[in-house]
Parts: C-alpha cells; sequence; structure tokens
C-alpha cells in the first residue's frame, strides 16, 4: 500500500506537468488547427529564460514566476510573429512541418546558447518534506500539481467569460464564419501562441525547481502526446486529466510492470486507444463530407 | 520549346521517360557514378555512400509520405529494424550477406504493417504522432531485448564479405551501396507506373473518392507502409553496414526529422526531388564543416563544440525556409528553370 500511495504521489507529479504541456498543445491546436510540434522546445526554452532571470536578478518563487511569464509571452509572439504567421493560409501539413523545423532551430539554440551540462534550477522554493498522510511531498511537488489545477481554472474562465476566450472558441468552431462576424484570426491565433507560451513558462520552471534543468527537458513535449491524445487534442479539461492519467500510468508500469516502463507505457496507451478511438477519449468526432 | 510532342498510344503515357536527352543524361549519370571510386579519396566515398543510404531512406519515405499521404515520423524507429536485423543475422548467426540484406528488408516490412494497422483509422497528426510513438517503443523493445540484440551494448557488424570481397569498407561498399540505391530508385520509378502508384496516389489525393473508385483502402494503404519499409530496412541493413558499429543511439528521433526535411527539401512527391534533397542535405553538414572553416579562425572550437547543434538548427532552418519560400522544393526550382528556358524569349 505504501509503495502504492508513493507510486501514485509520484505519478501525479509528473502527470501535472504532462497535463500543462498539453494544455499549452491543446490551446494551439484549437484555435489554430496546427499540432505544435515545439511545445516542449518552449517550455525547455522558458525554464532556462526563468533560470537565467532567477540567477541575475535573484528573485523569491512567486515574482520568478510572475516575470518569466510575461517574458515567455513575449518570446512566444516573437516565435508565432516570424515562424507561424507567414505560413498563414498554407496546408497544415507545411504549417506543421515548420513547428517541427522551428523545435529543431530551439533545441540547437537553447544548448549553444546555456550549453549542454544540467544545471540545478534553484526557483526559491523550500525543501522541507511535507507530509499528507503517510505520503512525503516536496513543496515543489505540491505547487506544480496546484498549478495544473489554476491553470486549468483559469483556461476554463477564460474561454468561458471573456471577450477574447469566446472570440477563440468561435475561431475554433469556425474560422471562416468568426472572420464574417468581425473577428481577427490572426489576432487570436497570436493570442494562442502567447497564452500557450505562457502555460509552457509556469510548467518549464516548475518542471526545472522539480527534477532538474537540462537541455534534454523538450523531451517532455513529446512525452505529452499521450496526453494530449488521451485528452482529444482540443479540450483543456481533457488534456489536463489526459496529463494526470497518462503520469499514474506510467508510474504504476514501471513500478509494477518494470524497469523502462516509464519512457513507453505512456506511448502503447495511445496506440492502444487510437486503435479503438481514432480521436481521442475526450475529442469531438470530424464527421467527413465528400 | 518541345513541339510536335504528342503521345499516342497508354504505353507512351506511362513510359519512364520518352525522351532520349533524359535516357542520354541518365545513362552518363550512370557512367560517372560508376567511375567516381576511381576519382574521389577514401573519405570522399564515405560521404558518397553516406549520401546514397539517405537517398534509399528518402525516397522510401516518399513513397509512404508523398505519395500515398501517409505522414511518418517513425522512419528512425524502421531504420533501426532493418540494421539490427542486417547486424544479428550477420553477426550473431552468421548468415551470408546476400541473405541477410533482403532479410532485414523483409522483417522491416512486417513490422511495419503492426504500425500500418492504425493507419487505416487514423489520419494526418493522429497517425505521425502514433508512427512517432512505435519509434520510441521499438528503440525502446530494442534496448530491453538484451539476448537478442545485445541492449545498450550494441552489435558489431563484422562478416559481410561476398566473392571474398569485405563489403564494409572502400570500393566493394561503394558499388552495393549504388546497386541499392539504383534498385530502389527504379522501383519507386515503377511503382508509379503501375496500378498500385496510382492507387497510393488517388488516396494522397482524396482517401474517400478513391474508396468510391474501388480502391482498397486497406491493401493499399498496408501495401505503401511494407513497400517503403522495405527499402527503409534495406537502407538500415546498408548503415549497419558501414557504421560497422551500430547501438540504440544512432537511431534518435532526429534522423525521422532528417528523413520528413529530405524529401520536403527536394520537392513532396517526386522521386527525382527526394533524391535531391537527400544528396543535398547529407552533404550539408559537410558543406557547413568547410564553411566553418573558411569563416571563423582555425583556433575556434564553436564548431566542433557544437556540431550536433549547428547541424539541427542546419536542418531546421532548410525545412522552414523552404516550407516557406519554396513549397514546391529543388524540383520546383528546377521545373521553374526549365521553364524559363524553354520559353525564352517569350518567358516573363
Amino acid at each position: 500500500m505504501e509503495f502504492f500511495l508513493l507510486l501514485v504521489s509520484s505519478g501525479l507529479v509528473a502527470g501535472a506537468t504532462y497535463g500543462l504541456i498539453a494544455i499549452g498543445f491543446a490551446l494551439i491546436y484549437k484555435s489554430t488547427g496546427v499540432v505544435n510540434f515545439a511545445q516542449g522546445e518552449l517550455v525547455m526554452l522558458t525554464a532556462y529564460i526563468g533560470f537565467s532571470l532567477s540567477n541575475s536578478f535573484g528573485l523569491s518563487f512567486l515574482p520568478l514566476l510572475l516575470l518569466t511569464i510575461p517574458v515567455s509571452m513575449a518570446v512566444g509572439l516573437l516565435l508565432e510573429r516570424i515562424f507561424i504567421r507567414p505560413m498563414l493560409g498554407e496546408p497544415v501539413f507545411a504549417i506543421v512541418m515548420v513547428t517541427v523545423g522551428l523545435a529543431v532551430i530551439l533545441r540547437g539554440l537553447t544548448i549553444i546558447i546555456w550549453g549542454s551540462q544540467p544545471a540545478n534550477f534553484d526557483a526559491g522554493i523550500p525543501v522541507t518534506v511535507v507530509r499528507l498522510g503517510s505520503v512525503p511531498f516536496y513543496p515543489a511537488q505540491l505547487i506544480l500539481i496546484a498549478a495544473l489545477a489554476v491553470v486549468v481554472l483559469a483556461a476554463w474562465l477564460f474561454l468561458r467569460f471573456t471577450r477574447y476566450g469566446m472570440a477563440m472558441r468561435a475561431v475554433a468552431i469556425n474560422e471562416t464564419a468568426a472572420l464574417l462576424a468581425g473577428i481577427s484570426v490572426s489576432r487570436i491565433h497570436a493570442l494562442a501562441w502567447v497564452l500557450s507560451s505562457g502555460i509552457a513558462a509556469v510548467a518549464g520552471v516548475l518542471f526545472a525547481a522539480n527534477f532538474k534543468l537540462a537541455p534534454d527537458l523538450w523531451f517532455q513535449g513529446l512525452k505529452s502526446f499521450p496526453a494530449v491524445i488521451l485528452g482529444g487534442m482540443d479540450s483543456i479539461v481533457g488534456a489536463a486529466l489526459g496529463g494526470i492519467v497518462i503520469g499514474l500510468i506510467e508510474s504504476l508500469a514501471q513500478g509494477y510492470i518494470g524497469e523502462g516502463m516509464r519512457e513507453i507505457a505512456g506511448f502503447v496507451v495511445i496506440v492502444l486507444v487510437l486503435m479503438v478511438r481514432p480521436y481521442g477519449l475526450f475529442g469531438s468526432r470530424n464527421i467527413e463530407r465528400v | 520549346m518541345r513541339t510536335g510532342h504528342m503521345k499516342l498510344s497508354p504505353g507512351q503515357l506511362i513510359a519512364l521517360s520518352d525522351s532520349r536527352v533524359v535516357w542520354g543524361w541518365a545513362l552518363a549519370g550512370g557512367v560517372a557514378l560508376l567511375l567516381l571510386p576511381f576519382a574521389v579519396s577514401n573519405y570522399g566515398l564515405t560521404l558518397v555512400v553516406s549520401a546514397f543510404v539517405a537517398v534509399m531512406g528518402a525516397v522510401a519515405l516518399n513513397m509512404l509520405t508523398g505519395q500515398t499521404g501517409l505522414i511518418s515520423l517513425g522512419q528512425s524507429g524502421f531504420l533501426a529494424v532493418g540494421a539490427y536485423a542486417n547486424a544479428i543475422l550477420l553477426s550473431d548467426y552468421g548468415l551470408p550477406v546476400w541473405l541477410t540484406l533482403p532479410a532485414a528488408g523483409l522483417a522491416t516490412a512486417l513490422v511495419s504493417l503492426v504500425v500500418g494497422v492504425p493507419s487505416l483509422r487514423l489520419k494526418g497528426l493522429y497517425l505521425a504522432i502514433t508512427t512517432l510513438a512505435f519509434s520510441f517503443i521499438i528503440n525502446h523493445a530494442i534496448l530491453y531485448a538484451e539476448p537478442l540484440t545485445h541492449g545498450p551494448n550494441g552489435i558489431f557488424v563484422k562478416g559481410a564479405t561476398l566473392f571474398g570481397l569485405d563489403l564494409q569498407r572502400g570500393m566493394p561498399l561503394y558499388y552495393l551501396a549504388l546497386g541499392l540505391t539504383l534498385v530502389t530508385i527504379l522501383a519507386a520509378l515503377n511503382m508509379t507506373r503501375t496500378r498500385i502508384g496510382r492507387a497510393w496516389i488517388a488516396i494522397r489525393d482524396h482517401d474517400i473518392a478513391a474508396r468510391a473508385m474501388g480502391i482498397d483502402l486497406v491493401r493499399f494503404k498496408l501495401l505503401a507502409f511494407a513497400v517503403s519499409s522495405f527499402f527503409v530496412g534495406l537502407a538500415g541493413a546498408l548503415l549497419s553496414l558501414q557504421l560497422r558499429f551500430i547501438n540504440v543511439d544512432v537511431f534518435g528521433l532526429i534522423l525521422s526529422i532528417e528523413a520528413l526535411a529530405m524529401i520536403i527539401l527536394g520537392g513532396l512527391g517526386s522521386i527525382a526531388g527526394a533524391v535531391l534533397g537527400a544528396v543535398f542535405l547529407s552533404l550539408l553538414p559537410e558543406a557547413l564543416r568547410l564553411f566553418f572553416g573558411l569563416v571563423s579562425d582555425p583556433n575556434s572550437t564553436f564548431y566542433t563544440n557544437y556540431v550536433f547543434e549547428i547541424r539541427g538548427i542546419a536542418y531546421g532552418v532548410v525545412i522552414v525556409a523552404f516550407l516557406r519560400f519554396k513549397p514546391d522544393g529543388l524540383i520546383g526550382m528546377w521545373r521553374d528553370i526549365r521553364k524559363y528556358w524553354s520559353n525564352w524569349p517569350l518567358a516573363y
């Protein structure tokens, strides 16, 4: 039982990271129809930006996060302007491949700028162990899980009640109709990238604070794909839940099936899920007309 | 401009080329390739063999992605299967190389059928992600199936001799690679002339319409996976012969991206484009090395320190720039040039 609870707790922590990254994926997919293969690299880049900010200003956790998020948003806007905006109107495949190219570029640049050695990222979070029941947690782990809840709630409120949120949903449903209704679709696309980079910053800083900061952090982006697929690509809540589920499955598979399962359990799950339900568990099914 | 040029029979429509000029150039190119080993150094020959492996991989991926429209991010996984099948059969079981090469292709084709099954229900990005997942699963399986694959220790590939020639170095390797590459290109070219190739293109353009015309999607999609992966497996086997030592790290995700970059760069769906793109991109690292040798001072270690990063960035820039400025790729540029000169001086 003790072992099981430990696995569940570590699964929750990993799952919260996946959830946060998956929400970033879902936001961009929802409003632009593009799977952003560079999301993991955005997370890595923003984590390193947070690292540099923390080193130069020596901030404590909350101010650091509040500073990293806007900086990351600006970076996201810049990337969207340079790489994605000129592709407006091109086939989706081309835009997706641009994000793949962007991913490789960001990966290389990050290593050239910050070096390939892993770094310890002290985000100013205390390291005293907190016990919930019999399960020990680090404060950073609890903050990560809480951050997922806050981001989901904020995203939901934003999409449900604000003017821009509604515009974003309108663009997601029908781009042409949204254009006709006077919504600036290109601005909504930019907004999706900005918000997604902000969420990537939360994920990046918290992941680095929990585990370590290394140039292989981008791989978390690929490892979050199962969560996005499970959530159905275009659902924020689905992405968060998918993340948690995948995190739990990976952790339990590692504990009970065998060494190394953590790396691939998620991928095995999505292959199985996609064979049964090709649109994910919570995704909306597209009916094709000829 | 070519005038008085009309096709009078179905045979002419599907001929590989009805232009004597094209055949002449192809023949000249073939002779040049046959004589190449006498003209370049050993290092140059190694580069050319790597380019051949890239050409095989790109042409094979082009069958799957360019012609059938099934996007695969799992090429590194297929390449790994081919390389490992060849290495295991050759080194551990001591089978002769003329048997292990086709066996490696067949093994890869069989594995690809397992990957192909989800493709029957998935489209576009979902399929891309599934193939990506499969390449991770394959790498993982190789890493943990230690009795068969030697796991993290990797395999030394040895014993590839034919008629007393060592096929793993120098000229014999070059001619083997040349032969396999020509076979791949000819197979791909001829595939497009058959019912199968036309069915693939129909599926790419509109799969529902293709089905309505009586094309069996299950059969042709799986066939695309199998045929394409057979040649990727051959490429992998060739790669294992050239490298002489393989482990899982050789087959990273970057290989899949490289392969996609090659066919995008060359022009999606075109076999000549795939060849051009593969040659261009596999010689790009060498060009980068020369470039950095020219511009930076000789004591700078910037390039040697970050060789993989610089290469990665170059791939990324190539992908982004071509998609944005030349979506038709190198082959599109070639067509534009040809049209300009054949219409000159009337071209605008």
